[in-house]
């Protein structure tokens, strides 16, 4: 039914065709990998279509078998993960003939490419999977192929950290949900995700170690989806390359979050480890928003509305409504794209990301401002594009279970919408400043993209609603409907209204100016780390280097001194008599004996 | 007879080196070595053909009488335990022999070394002799020893003593061992086998157990007994320490597998906890040192100590999985800090220092390093366990073998994993990326930088090939030794 052949080969191709291909020229590398991702695509979407007709199929192929330990290579095509491998091979492919213009005179445009392709093959990988061991195995490739393309301009001195902490943040994650997975195959036997479900169902384990299991599982996504206390990667990461940008802020978290919904059922029998995700969720969202308000990189109010908006889906998933997650992973991704294209189109004319320096650049860019305002206006619960199908959704769902959280998606809405709207009257509105007032409208290359996607955009309501597993949709009560759009227009008015100065940036009053601060400081999370967990890790370092240059080295060089002056005193004994040599060793060896027997006996 | 081919080839390889008429090159010298190592190659992977994988007992079994008073009988046999050690030290010294460029000293006596720990090594790998197995395990010291003392760095002469030393004090320890065994038992048979508690009383053996362990331990080696080991590596050449990170420190660990749990099973499985404890600290150790260090080769070798942490972890669980993932880890370790040793050895060449306070963007492309930093980032990212390579796998055999028997030491080796990341990852950041300095007057002169040729880096990209073969298809390993370890695990019970 399904052609394997194509399928494997699209996924094994796609990582490597451009590596393989890199030292041949630039362009064909790109051009080739484009080619191979719109194969995907078109691949994906007919498996998409014989899937939507003849139900979802699973595929298994047998890889290591040790022991008692049985790994296969597997994957589950049923609907959701169609609609998001084509998420992922989709928006891949704007992204990628976007970077030709974006990255048009870079001298290691094939690198770039072949990263992307490695990029696109995981998590396409991801979302397929049908395994933890596999979604593990995939993962680690992520956070491999972030750190390169973080530090893919490694000559930079804020890359170098940026490519670090993104590495290390998501591997302090990995590990954790390393020890998960081991555990749970450990308990579990098999690793298939239909498996470890038939064994959570009729689990028997101690509630601390569900908790403990539960807190590993959730580790790993925490650090792909920058929730709190991970975040502070994703926004370092954007001093990458823009068109990994896109990448990273719609569909690499989008990825950790599908293998959250994955293990979900897994997560039921923690309560904890439930209650943890809710907080994560909720601190992300609110405080992702909040800081998303001080920043004044352009990039960096984006990442941190990243964080914002994933939180809201870790709400979701805690709640077990996975209908939810996926409706707001989805919209979030293709209007996260959209607006960071854009952003991406504004740096890419005036070469600045400082939104302070900027304005005036509505009436010079006109396809740049439109892609904002189409994106923005889809991640905001506003005007009836997904973001608000995705809220309302949200409000009517959340208002039986929990009223609380309903506030939280509220108020991040009302945020985000005050975020985008700051954004939009320092960059597009206002006088032309310095920086931008040469600026011109970006190359085709990296406008068809962004055309294209504003129509996606503006098509999300309809391509929701044809997805027969996200029926009933449209039925959210008008309430709700009003509560969205209530918020959304407080943010936008507040966005509107609030007095735009240049001191914005940094208040006089004291007051404001400290909180200020502590938004645009993030929290002063990242001192924090540096101060505890860097430093701690640093100190046992120094604290075991010095422990071996002079306790174990000196207990060693202690012994040889010992040797060497005791053969020196020795030396004076020496009497030339045969005898008491003899006698000497023969007591020795006696003494030995003795010894060595009575230990024996 | 093809065991023995494998101790014949490099013995009278190095003794017709030895013969070779002075006027040689070195160049020559070389390429002969690199033949009769790629024929001893040939030849180890010949052994496949007639090896039944699937048999957990000795195959090619080879016996002759030889000093059979004293219990020391010519003894050889391969089963899949040793078989991929063999293997990898065929390989391993094929690569070190390739990368030996521009030897001027003594030439033939170097390559003559070089063969004779190739052969040193195997014999002691087949062995199915106690006493045998300690004749090759200390010959293999003495040309190690020498080839640190008259072919290494600056501060040669006290890392080789040190070596030898240390290693003299493992090697007695382990006869001592051995004697003990015959003066307990009362039997001159050394020939391999299990001793049980019937035979043997329980603190005997854990007295002669211990005198193994920590024989072994110095070799592998374990916390506290490892400071001979950055020493020596930062002291040695690069073929050399690509030898005795890959093949050398296999002699300990090969060791605590075949002798320590193959003799006293019993007293193995009591002392297990202790044991696996003990890895976790060494493990932790091993990698917090590592992260303290600025010679790169000493963050390596302290990456060894770590790395080589996880076999014990495994060995002390003894479950067939545990065991299985302690043999891939010893391979993959091998290889993989076989290609990180070649690509310092490249940097320390073209910049003269290995200094990570110095060393800045070694990745630029023009006037830098890039496929020697490109080589690096898979290296490390294989040592730090990245799925697609081998350590990945080997981890993830080991931490699930270990987890039920010890779930607290295998979680901390687990933390050690991620520090792995940590100290690799502040190596590729401070050498390989940021600005390449330009000044003359700086430490790395870019007129040092010469291009790499790609033919020097064959070895390294040979190597990186094999960790992702076998980080990809793991089977190609774990088939052909899945029915020793699940032996040796029912021999002590398996603790699962």
């Amino acid at each position: 039914m399904i052609p394997l052949y194509g399928f494997i080969a699209m996924l094994v191709s796609l990582p490597w065709a451009a590596g393989l291909f890199r030292r041949v020229a630039h362009r064909p590398a790109a051009y080739l990998n484009i080619l191979l991702t719109l194969l995907a695509f078109a691949h994906g979407s007919l498996i998409l279509q014989e899937v939507f007709q003849s139900g979802p199929v699973d595929l298994s192929y047998p890889w290591l078998t040790v022991a008692d330990l049985e790994l296969d290579i597997s994957f589950s095509l049923s609907l959701t993960n169609l609609v998001a491998l084509e998420l992922i091979t989709g928006l891949s492919l704007f992204s990628q003939v976007y970077s030709l213009g974006y990255m048009d005179k870079e001298w290691a445009l094939a690198r770039f490419f072949a990263l992307l392709g490695f990029f696109e093959g995981a998590m396409s990988g991801v979302v397929l999977s049908d395994s933890l061991f596999q979604s593990y195995f995939l993962l680690e490739m992520l956070t491999l192929s972030t750190y390169l393309l973080v530090g893919f301009w490694y000559a930079q001195p804020l890359v170098i950290t940026a490519a670090r902490d993104a590495f290390l943040t998501k591997r302090v994650g990995d590990v954790l949900l390393l020890m998960g997975v081991v555990a749970l195959c450990s308990f579990a036997g098999g690793m298939g995700f239909n498996d470890l479900y038939a064994w959570a169902a009729t689990d028997s384990l101690s509630p601390l170690a569900a908790t403990l299991l539960g807190l590993g599982l959730i580790a790993g996504p925490t650090g792909k989806c920058a929730q709190f206390p991970m975040h502070l990667w994703l926004d370092e990461a954007m001093e990458g390359p823009n068109p990994a940008s896109i990448l990273r802020n719609s569909v690499v978290v989008t990825c950790g979050a599908i293998v959250l919904l994955k293990v979900m059922p897994i997560l039921q029998h923690s309560p904890v480890a439930l209650t943890v995700l809710l907080v994560i969720g909720s601190i992300s969202a609110i405080g992702g928003s909040l800081v998303a308000l001080a920043q004044v990189d352009i990039k960096r109010t984006m990442s941190y509305s990243t964080t914002a908006h994933l939180g809201l889906v870790f709400i979701a998933i805690a709640l077990q409504i996975p209908v939810l997650a996926l409706l707001l992973l989805f919209s979030h991704a293709v209007s996260k794209a959209l607006l960071s294209m854009s952003i991406g189109g504004v740096i890419a004319a005036t070469n600045c990301q400082d939104i302070t320096e900027l304005g005036g650049l509505g009436s010079r860019m006109p396809a740049t401002t439109t892609s904002f305002l189409i994106g923005g206006a889809g991640l905001v619960g506003f005007l009836p594009l997904g973001g608000f199908l995705a809220f309302a959704q949200s409000i009517e769902l959340l208002s039986v279970r929990s009223i609380p959280f309903m506030a939280v998606f509220l108020i991040t809405n009302a945020l985000t919408a005050l975020g985008l709207v700051r954004v939009f009257r320092h960059v597009f509105l206002g006088d032309a400043l310095i920086k931008s007032r040469r600026a011109a409208e970006v190359n085709w290359q990296m406008a068809l993209p962004m055309v294209a996607l504003c129509v996606v955009v503006l098509l999300t309501p309809v391509l929701l609603v044809r997805l027969e597993s996200l029926d009933g949709l449209l039925a959210f009560p008008l309430w709700a409907a009003g509560l969205v759009v209530g918020s959304g227009l407080i943010g936008l008015l507040a966005g509107a209204l609030i007095p735009l100065s240049k001191a914005w940036s940094r208040s006089l009053n004291p007051l404001l100016r400290w909180f200020q601060d502590l938004l645009a400081y993030d929290f002063y999370t990242e001192r924090f780390y540096r101060l505890t967990i860097v430093n701690v890790v640093a100190g046992f370092s120094q604290l075991a280097a010095w422990f071996d240059r002079n306790v174990v080295d000196g207990v060693l060089h202690g012994v040889a001194r010992f040797s060497v002056q005791s053969a020196e005193g020795l030396k004076l004994s020496v009497s030339g008599q045969t005898q008491s040599y003899v006698l000497t060793v023969l007591v020795a060896i006696v003494l030995f004996l003795t010894a060595v027997s009575w230990f024996l006996t | 007879m093809l065991l023995s081919l494998l101790l014949i080839i490099p013995f009278t390889g190095a003794l017709g080196l030895l013969l070779w008429p002075t006027a040689q090159s070195s160049e020559r010298i070389r390429i002969g070595a690199i033949v009769i190592l790629a024929v001893q190659c040939v030849a180890s992977f010949a052994v496949l053909l007639p090896f039944d994988p699937t048999d957990a007992a000795l195959q090619l079994v080879e016996k002759v009488r030889w000093v059979h008073s004293i219990g020391l009988d010519y003894a050889l046999g391969v089963d899949g335990l040793s078989l991929p050690l063999v293997l990898m030290n065929a390989v391993l010294c094929l690569v070190a022999a390739v990368a030996s460029r521009s030897i001027e000293n003594r030439p033939r006596i170097y390559f003559a070394l070089l063969l004779v720990i190739s052969g040193a090594v195997n014999g002691a790998f087949l062995s199915q002799n106690l006493l045998l197995f300690f004749l090759f395990y200390e010959l293999e010291l003495i040309p190690l020893w020498l080839l640190i003392a008259v072919w290494g760095g600056a501060n040669r002469s006290y890392a080789a003593t040190k070596f030898l030393i240390v290693t003299a004090v493992s090697g007695m320890l382990i006869l001592g061992a051995f004697l003990g065994l015959a003066f307990v038992t009362g039997t001159m048979d050394f020939s391999l086998r299990p001793i049980l508690s019937g035979e043997l009383g329980l603190p005997a053996q854990f007295l002669l157990m211990g005198a193994l362990l920590i024989g072994f331990g110095i070799k592998i080696p374990l916390f506290p007994f490892h400071t001979w080991l950055p020493d020596a590596h930062t002291e040695a050449s690069t073929p050399v320490s690509v030898l005795l990170a890959g093949v050398l420190l296999k002699l300990g660990t090969y060791g605590l597998l075949r002798f320590c749990l193959g003799l006293f099973p019993e007293a193995w499985q009591l002392a297990a906890p202790w044991l696996a404890g003990w890895a976790a600290i060494s493990v932790l150790y091993g990698s917090l040192a590592a992260i303290a260090q600025t010679d790169m080769k000493r963050m390596v070798a302290y990456s060894s100590v770590g790395h080589m942490g996880y076999v014990l972890l495994a060995a002390a669980a003894a479950t067939p999985l545990g065991l299985m993932g302690a043999l891939f880890q010893m391979i993959s370790h091998g290889l993989i800090s076989g290609v990180l040793f070649l690509l310092v050895g490249v940097v320390y060449a073209r910049t003269g220092t290995r200094d990570l306070n110095v060393l800045r963007g070694l990745l630029n492309p023009e006037r830098g390093l890039p496929l020697t930093g490109s080589l690096m980032i898979i290296g490390v990212m294989a040592s730090a366990g990245i799925p697609g390579m081998a350590g990945f796998i080997s981890e993830f055999l080991i931490f699930r073998g270990s987890f039920q028997p010890f779930p607290v030491a295998t979680l901390l080796s687990m933390v050690g994993s991620g520090l792995t990341a940590v100290y690799f990852l502040l190596l590729v950041n401070r050498a390989f990326f940021g600005r390449l300095a330009i000044a003359p007057g700086e430490v790395v002169n870019p007129r040092i930088l010469d291009r790499v040729a790609l033919r020097e880096q064959v070895p390294a990209i040979a190597l990186s090939l094999g960790v992702l073969a076998l980080g990809l298809a793991p089977e190609l390993l774990s088939n052909l030794s899945e029915a020793a370890t699940t032996g040796l695990s029912q021999l002590s019970g398996g603790l699962s």
